[in-house]
């Protein structure tokens, strides 16, 4: 699906390369290791008791040099097993699945020297070029 | 390269004259380097020290002075001189007393070290390991007790670390790297501070992608174990609304600006 | 068991005593030896009791250096393994002789002559003496080349780190014999072949000799340069299905005819990378496979295109980076965690962090993961000192002798921020400028900045006035593609003219200002909003062989502020080497400025050009003049400008290129037309303005000098064509920075 790319715009492929073929072969109650040769290791696992794989794929678009990557396409397909680890069911996300909302601000806080600027700065100073032309 | 000095052509180069450099009893030395530690004068008796060292090799002092080399060293401020000095007693006189201390003076070392988490962590690596190894080899040791307070921090750091990156990756909305570093915090830091925001994180990243199932499960995890947490009512409420309710009282786009404007130039006095 | 010692004086029984207990005779005589303190030990059986007979080796007081000038003791002692208070032991003593030689001769004193001597002192102490003699300096005398045919030893030694020794000697080092720097300068020489067309290049083999009359080494290179090749047919192999190899041509940069250049294959490479994997095929590697054809000097080229292993990477580990934030690095890199790996996409990553110039080295490496489709890749760097204090001297013919200093850090507080603080003081002038500049605003790439500024000129006879301006600007910058960026400003600025009273007192001996400048007096505020576009294909920004650089600025000043103007000023110079180090460099400029509003356009808005323009003239020395009286020294501006130059430098033949002279010749012309000021006064009082716009010419030579001390030029012109009232000057001198 690749549209029309303008000149300055550039594409990323990010993450999983999602192949609908080898997804369509993965059916309910197929071995977890088969899924494994046909899909490779997943982007990521379930939180707990990793029991639903998760294959993410994305393609984010540069519009110009300065601006920031843009996802303009995203699927994710979801393999979910069994406690048996036996393909129970599969699930594709696509972008529209997706919510857009900010992410929380707050950070929890760390410690950690902090740089002080003077020390740092002459720490920094040693290209001491006197009489060579320094020049704007 | 060639000192500035040296590229004076008229000095005649050094001279010499025998000078009898009287070698005082180890005793007097050591007390003098004591008396210099009282005094603050930290560089003057790590010389004392090594001085004994150096004139009395194999003596009881040598030993003891050695290890008040890396103490004088680690009081004034030179920490990679005290921890190459403290692995030298240890490599010296593995089990005798004292190896504790050299121990712990090591760890420390690395640990006054540890800078904010937007920088290499490896001194924070190796304090861990120092300070689990004074644990392992040295269990009375009397240094133990302050040891495990500091692996604590240091594992928090290592997890701010894992956060810092974590973060760095959802702000650009590439999940895979969010959600692995999030789950590196679940899984091998969960005793320290950021499993809570871990595990906020996650709710967001899934909820961003549209698996509401795993971002229940991980609020579910977060509530479970932190119920009073501000995460938790934050992921609370993000599931509640499907995320279409504003979160915080996100100001504009220019205040947010000029936070990050001042960020940099508050950043000055740091 | 009891333990007798006996001979001991310095090492009391208890030491000795703790090698002898418990262990056999004949080892606790080895123990003994071993510590190395003692030059004989014997033990021996006497009834019940162990006797011990040692002899005492001397123990070093100190460790002293006579006749060394170059290095200091201090920095020599720590390297020797003879150490005050340890014992003296002969051998040792020997092996830093052979080291202290070592050391000087890696300085470049091969010729340095080192011995040793004992001094002996009371109760069994020794010192040790090292006499050094430093002969004189012992650089590369020479470095010449067989085998070559197609470029001189001067082309192939100026591609060279290493130089020889010459006068300025005192004040280099690169001139030391170093092996390592030869054998880094023999890959830059191989390099420079490849990129020339010398496929098959060799370098046979180097003999480097101590010639003892010259007191230097001699260094011959002896190179096989083989043939020229061109490049034959090129040709696209695409082992991946449905990538078309028509749309891949467009982006090959070898094309058959031309002179073969590895860094041209280099660079197809990344872009037929770039180009496979924009279509989906992250996977995908381009190799080229080169087949020489001797008889028909032709290399013929074909990308093999196929598809990689299927790899993501895990995780990204930047280490090393005590300074620089890891964000700073990590926003470098257009992949990350869970993207697929991609060697062009990570090379292109480990170029453009080295660009950063925050780092003294980058190193980009793989480690396997438990998975067998994952990698995790560590970014290993080293940060670098990024700050500069700097204190520079100049001397221009306009303004006189200049100080500088300034204190500039780029990686500050390792945000990757750019901080800048400069004064500057000089005869006619002084100066203060701040500037703070965030390449990354709101995680854009975009470079956002504040500069503040004040500036003070005194009245001379090119400008009977004293100007004192002082401002800000506010800047964003943005990069739209590698080459061509924008940059958005707005600036405020105050600027105070007042005239001194000489230049007042209608008394013309001693030259009187203009009526148009006494009526401008006073303070006025500029508030003025401005793009800048950039294109900027220069090779090398210090000293560009190729490329172009061109500058367009529109300016619209009016809001709030006393002056209202449009100006548009545009200037582009195109640099192309001729032949080998000869560099031919046109330049074009113009400019307009038109006042908006009802007034008059303000005096100080209008172009005062000179040299800038047309070498030989002086500042402020062409354009419309006030010629109401018989002095015709006031320059009153002009509001449209234009002017052309063309320029060739070249290497002195006979100078070594190492004094780094270089010639050039010119040829300038220019115009600089259409007072707008205003011309009747209070008071009725009128100027009459001559508006001359002849076009005005010179042609003139010029000696550059890249000296230690910076870059300096030397500019003479002779004047073609000038209008009457001109100001000519004919020399004109210019060195340490540029303000």
């Amino acid at each position: 699906c690749t549209q029309t790319i303008a000149p300055m715009s550039e594409d990323f492929q990010r993450g999983y390369i999602l192949d609908e073929a080898a997804l369509e072969q993965v059916t309910p109650g197929m071995g977890a290791q088969q899924v494994l040769e046909l899909m490779g290791t997943p982007s990521t696992v379930s939180t707990v008791g990793n029991q639903s794989w998760y294959y993410i794929s994305q393609t984010a678009r540069r519009r110009a040099a300065f601006m920031r990557q843009e996802v303009v396409d995203q699927r994710v397909a979801a393999i979910y097993f069994t406690p048996q680890l036996r393909v129970e069911r599969k699930a594709l996300y696509g972008l529209e699945d997706g919510v857009i909302f900010d992410f929380i601000s707050r950070e929890t806080p760390t410690g950690g020297a902090e740089q002080s600027f003077v020390r740092q700065l002459f720490r920094g100073v040693t290209s001491w070029n006197p009489l060579v032309g320094g020049g704007s | 390269c060639e000192t500035v000095s040296a590229l004076n052509p008229f000095g005649g180069g050094e001279t010499y004259e025998p000078e009898i450099v009287e070698t005082r009893p180890a005793a007097e030395l050591y007390n003098e380097g004591l008396s210099l530690i009282d005094r603050g004068q930290y560089q003057s008796a790590a010389d004392r020290f090594e001085e004994i060292e150096e004139a009395y090799p194999f003596s009881d002092f040598a030993r003891r002075a050695l290890v008040m080399q890396a103490y004088a060293q680690f009081a004034g401020g030179a920490y990679d001189d005290s921890s190459n000095t403290a692995q030298r007693y240890l490599q010296l006189y593995p089990g005798q007393d004292d190896a504790d201390y050299a121990q712990y003076i090591l760890a420390m070392s690395n640990y006054n070290q540890i800078p904010d988490i937007t920088r290499d962590q490896t001194q924070t690596a190796q304090a861990l390991r120092a300070f689990q190894e004074l644990i392992d080899r040295y269990p009375n040791s009397d240094y133990v007790e302050d040891a495990r307070a500091k692996i604590v921090f240091a594992r928090d750091q290592l997890a701010g670390k894992e956060m810092e990156v974590g973060r760095f990756y959802l702000e650009r909305r590439n999940y895979t790297g969010a959600i692995n570093r999030f789950r590196t915090v679940v899984a091998e830091y969960q005793t320290t501070r950021h499993s809570e925001e871990a595990l906020a994180r996650l709710t967001e990243a899934y909820m961003a992608m549209g698996i509401v199932d795993e971002a229940q499960t991980a609020a579910a995890v977060l509530g479970h174990n932190f119920p009073e947490s501000q995460w938790y009512r934050d992921s609370y409420a993000l599931l509640q609304s499907g995320g279409l309710e504003p979160r915080e009282n996100r100001d504009s786009w220019i205040s947010r600006a000029f936070r990050g404007f001042t960020r940099a130039v508050v950043g000055v006095g740091g | 068991q009891q333990v007798v010692v006996r001979g001991n004086s310095r090492i009391d029984d208890e030491t000795i005593r703790a090698y002898v207990t418990g262990v056999s005779a004949e080892e606790a005589r080895r123990n003994l030896v071993a510590t190395g303190f003692f030059s004989d030990v014997r033990v021996s059986r006497q009834g019940g009791q162990l006797v011990v007979n040692v002899v005492e080796n001397n123990v070093v007081n100190r460790v002293a250096f006579e006749g060394n000038r170059r290095l200091q003791s201090e920095a020599l002692i720590p390297e020797l393994q003879t150490r005050a208070r340890q014992p003296y032991n002969p051998a040792t003593v020997a092996a830093d002789v052979e080291r202290i030689q070592e050391i000087y001769r890696r300085t470049g004193r091969a010729l340095a002559t080192v011995s040793s001597r004992i001094v002996d002192l009371p109760d069994g102490r020794i010192d040790v003496v090292f006499t050094v003699d430093e002969g004189s300096k012992t650089g590369i005398r020479q470095i010449s080349f067989t085998g070559n045919e197609a470029f001189s030893d001067g082309r192939l030694r100026d591609v060279m780190t290493s130089t020889e020794s010459n006068f300025l000697s005192f004040l280099k080092t690169t001139d030391v014999y170093d092996p390592d720097r030869l054998a880094a300068d023999l890959e830059l020489i191989r390099r420079y072949y490849l990129r020339k067309g010398y496929a098959d290049f060799r370098v046979v083999g180097t003999d480097v000799r101590f010639d003892e009359q010259r007191e230097g080494y001699v260094i011959d290179i002896a190179v096989e340069e083989g043939q020229l090749y061109r490049v034959g047919n090129v040709d696209i192999d695409s082992r991946i299905a449905d990538v078309p190899t028509e749309e891949l041509r467009r982006r090959v940069l070898t094309r058959e005819g031309q002179v073969y250049d590895a860094t041209a294959v280099e660079r197809t490479l990344v872009d037929l990378t770039t180009e496979v994997a924009r279509r989906g095929y992250a996977f995908a590697q381009v190799r080229p496979a080169g087949e020489r054809d001797p008889a028909a000097g032709v290399v013929n080229i074909t990308y093999i295109v196929e598809e990689g292993p299927r790899v993501y990477i895990e995780r990204i580990n930047i280490r090393g980076n005590t300074r620089t934030r890891d964000y700073v690095i990590r926003r470098e890199l257009d992949l990350g965690e869970g993207d697929p790996y991609n060697k062009v996409l990570i090379d292109r990553a480990e170029r453009r962090l080295n660009n950063l110039g925050f780092f003294e080295r980058v190193r980009i490496s793989n480690e396997p993961s438990l998975s067998p489709d994952r990698v995790i890749l560590n970014i290993d760097v080293e940060d670098r000192p990024t700050g500069s204090f700097s204190i520079a001297g100049g001397y221009s013919t306009a303004d006189g002798f200049i100080g500088e200093v300034s204190l500039s850090e780029a990686n500050f507080l390792g945000r990757g921020q750019a901080v800048r603080i400069a004064g500057s003081w000089g005869e006619r002038t002084s100066g203060f400028d701040f500037s703070f500049t965030e390449p990354y605003f709101l995680g854009y790439r975009l470079s956002a900045g504040v500069d503040v500024f004040s500036r003070f000129s005194e009245a001379s006879n090119t400008g009977r006035y004293d100007s004192r301006t002082t401002g800000g600007t506010l800047r964003f910058g943005v990069p739209i593609t590698e080459q061509f960026s924008v940059t958005a400003r707005y600036s405020l600025y105050q600027q105070d003219l007042d005239i001194p009273v000489i230049f007042r007192d209608n008394n013309p001996a001693n030259g009187e200002a203009s009526l148009a400048l006494k009526e401008a007096e006073g303070e006025t505020l500029t508030s003025l909003v401005g793009l800048t576009f950039t294109f900027n294909s220069l090779d090398n920004v210090r000293n560009p062989r190729e490329g172009l650089y061109a500058e367009l600025r529109p300016e619209i000043a009016g809001l709030g502020g006393d002056s209202e103007f449009f100006r548009i000023t545009a200037d582009a110079r195109y640099y192309h080497e001729i032949f080998e180090d000869v560099v031919g460099i046109a330049r074009v400029q113009a400019g307009h400025i038109a006042a908006l509003g009802s007034e008059d356009l303000r005096i100080l808005d209008h172009f005062f050009l000179g040299p800038s323009l047309v070498r030989g003239f002086r500042p402020s020395g062409i354009g419309p003049r006030d010629v109401s009286s018989a002095d015709v020294a006031n320059a009153l501006g002009g509001t449209t400008y234009f002017g052309g130059s063309l320029e060739v430098q070249f290497p002195l033949p006979l100078v070594p290129r190492d004094f780094g002279f270089r010639g050039a010749v010119f040829a300038d012309a220019g115009s600089l037309i259409d007072y707008e000021g205003r011309r009747v006064f209070s008071g009725g009082q009128t100027i009459v303005v001559d508006d001359n716009d002849e076009i005005r010419s010179s042609i003139g030579a010029s000696l550059l000098w890249a000296s230690p001390l910076g870059p300096l030029r030397f500019d003479y012109a002779y004047v073609l064509s000038q209008a009457d009232g001109d100001r000519t000057q004919a020399f004109r001198f210019s060195g340490g920075t540029s303000f």
